[in-house]
């Protein structure tokens, strides 16, 4: 497994065109991988590429790649990087092996996470109806998502002191379970995506090749509670539309955090 | 010596020290009777208790503007809701989209039983009239044993929100009024308010004159309030390539 992070120069053509639809840029990220074919089915349980953009501010613009096989990203730094600047010991992008930080994950550990994820549930509007997708909307459900999630991926969001809590006792004055501002984490960068997956104007690919998204971010701070189940979900994603930058976890150490 | 503050922000906030009638003026800052008013509602004092009333009305207070806001006004033709008949015209100000910080300052178990009681208050909240409810949380912390109210109003984060942080903030710190009441010795150069409560009785509201010093602080600026760092990298140092 790698980790690799690429700095996308917002300043380039090729950058905007990265960057305003999700589509394309998965198109380039799975294009970094030579032994990648598209007409290869992924395992459906096998680590896959995910990624990951983080707009920390309008020219600081990060893509994070964990991926199987070492990428060669020569196409995204000519489109979309710093070509002049490169070297052979710094081609525009930085690699790391993954590994070794998967297998030192161990029980008890507390590091300060992120992730991008799409929030979905499914519902039914009448009782004969068949149930579809629907998007989480508000920062209390879709923190409630993760909350549902987390001992499944083996990690536990770290709670905070019950002085610090709006709700010390965790219900409303009602007595209904709330999660109020409970657990050390924020969602923040919400993004209502919607874009088209085939080329060519959007009227003429009608509804079918529309898709349509609502992502979010997440940052805070977990302990890890399996470590064989956290090393799975930081292999493998979180959530759906993996494919579109959602899913992948990060790691930092806790005096990191600024 | 201890320091309870408050976060005041909301829409509409409107805090009147010489309004009478129907012209029903705001100040340029919560005023003190209105922020004890605050915290005897949410210990439960009755409006004619003067007597409980006393050692909160001479606890030590100052406001930090942290986002002044804009003055509203709402020319009112309000009937009543049963008989139909007009009430008065009134004009009625208000502050729109304002956030304020204010501390008080004094004897340490007063202040940790009032903020017990902003946590689990009687009569809740407001922003100096009923119609003002509080956006966020009023609450913002006990800090006990701090030296003075201007030392926590100097340390507490800064609280406008995200759209105006983005547009007055873009420097590392940022200079910030605080409206305080004088110390013992500078009370002859100060300002005098009539907002200091003697009695909140709904009959015979009374209140006396206080001393105002305008001062400043120095806060960091919105970079502080940016996403936390984080580095996925910083994990991995030791598996270097």
């Amino acid at each position: 497994m790698f980790l690799t992070r690429f700095r996308v120069n917002t300043a380039r053509p090729g950058a905007r065109r990265l960057l305003s639809s999700p589509q394309v840029l998965h198109a380039a990220v799975m294009s970094s991988f030579p032994s990648l074919l598209p007409s290869n089915a992924p395992p459906p349980d096998g680590p896959r590429v995910l990624w990951r953009l983080d707009h920390t501010t309008r020219a600081e613009v990060m893509l994070y790649v964990v991926s199987p096989d070492r990428p060669d990203m020569t196409h995204l730094v000519e489109q979309a990087g710093w070509p002049a600047a490169a070297t052979s010991s710094a081609p525009g992008w930085e690699s790391r092996p993954y590994g070794p930080f998967l297998d030192r994950l161990s029980l008890g550990e507390q590091w300060t996470f992120r992730l991008t994820a799409n929030p979905v549930h499914h519902i039914r509007r009448k009782a004969d109806e068949p149930t579809k997708r629907t998007a989480h909307v508000t920062p209390v459900h879709q923190m409630g998502w993760l909350l549902q999630r987390q001992e499944q991926c083996g990690f536990r969001v770290l709670e905070k002191p019950a002085d610090r809590r709006l709700l010390p006792g965790g219900t409303t004055h009602t007595g209904q379970p709330h999660h109020g501002d409970g657990y050390e984490f924020t969602v923040h960068d919400k993004r209502a995506l919607s874009f088209d997956k085939s080329r060519g104007p959007a009227k003429a690919a009608g509804r079918k090749g529309a898709v349509s998204l609502v992502t979010v971010t997440f940052d805070g701070r977990l302990e890890v509670t399996d470590p064989e189940k956290l090393r799975r979900t930081l292999r493998q994603g979180i959530g759906k539309a993996k494919a579109y930058g959602c899913g992948l976890l990060t790691l930092a150490p806790l005096g990191a955090a600024g | 010596m201890s320091v309870l503050s408050l976060r005041l922000a909301g829409p509409l906030q409107s805090w009147g020290a010489s309004a009478r009638f129907t012209r029903r003026t705001t100040e340029s800052a919560p005023t003190k009777s209105a922020v004890i008013g605050l915290l005897a509602a949410a210990a439960g004092i009755e409006r004619g208790d003067d007597a409980s009333l006393e050692p909160l009305a001479a606890l030590r207070f100052g406001v930090r503007i942290d986002q002044p806001g804009s003055r509203v006004r709402d020319f009112q033709t309000a009937h009543h809701s049963v008989s139909g008949k007009s009430m008065p015209l009134s004009e009625r100000f208000y502050l729109a989209d304002a956030v304020f910080v204010a501390a008080v300052e004094g004897d340490a178990t007063l202040l940790s039983d009032l903020h017990a009681a902003l946590r689990n208050p009687v009569y809740p909240p407001f922003l100096g009239r009923r119609s003002c409810p509080p956006a966020q949380p009023v609450d913002l912390g006990l800090h006990d044993g701090a030296a003075s109210l201007m030392e926590v109003l100097g340390e507490l984060p800064w609280q406008a929100s995200g759209w105006y942080r983005r547009q007055h903030g873009n420097r590392p710190d940022i200079e910030l009024t605080v409206l305080r009441e004088a110390c013992d010795d500078e009370g002859e150069f100060a300002d005098t308010l009539r907002d200091q409560p003697v009695s909140y009785a709904a009959e015979h509201r009374r209140h006396a004159l206080r001393t105002v010093v305008s001062d400043t602080v120095r806060v960091p600026g919105a970079s502080a309030g940016r996403l936390p760092r984080h580095d996925p990298f910083d994990a991995l140092q030791e598996g270097n390539v």
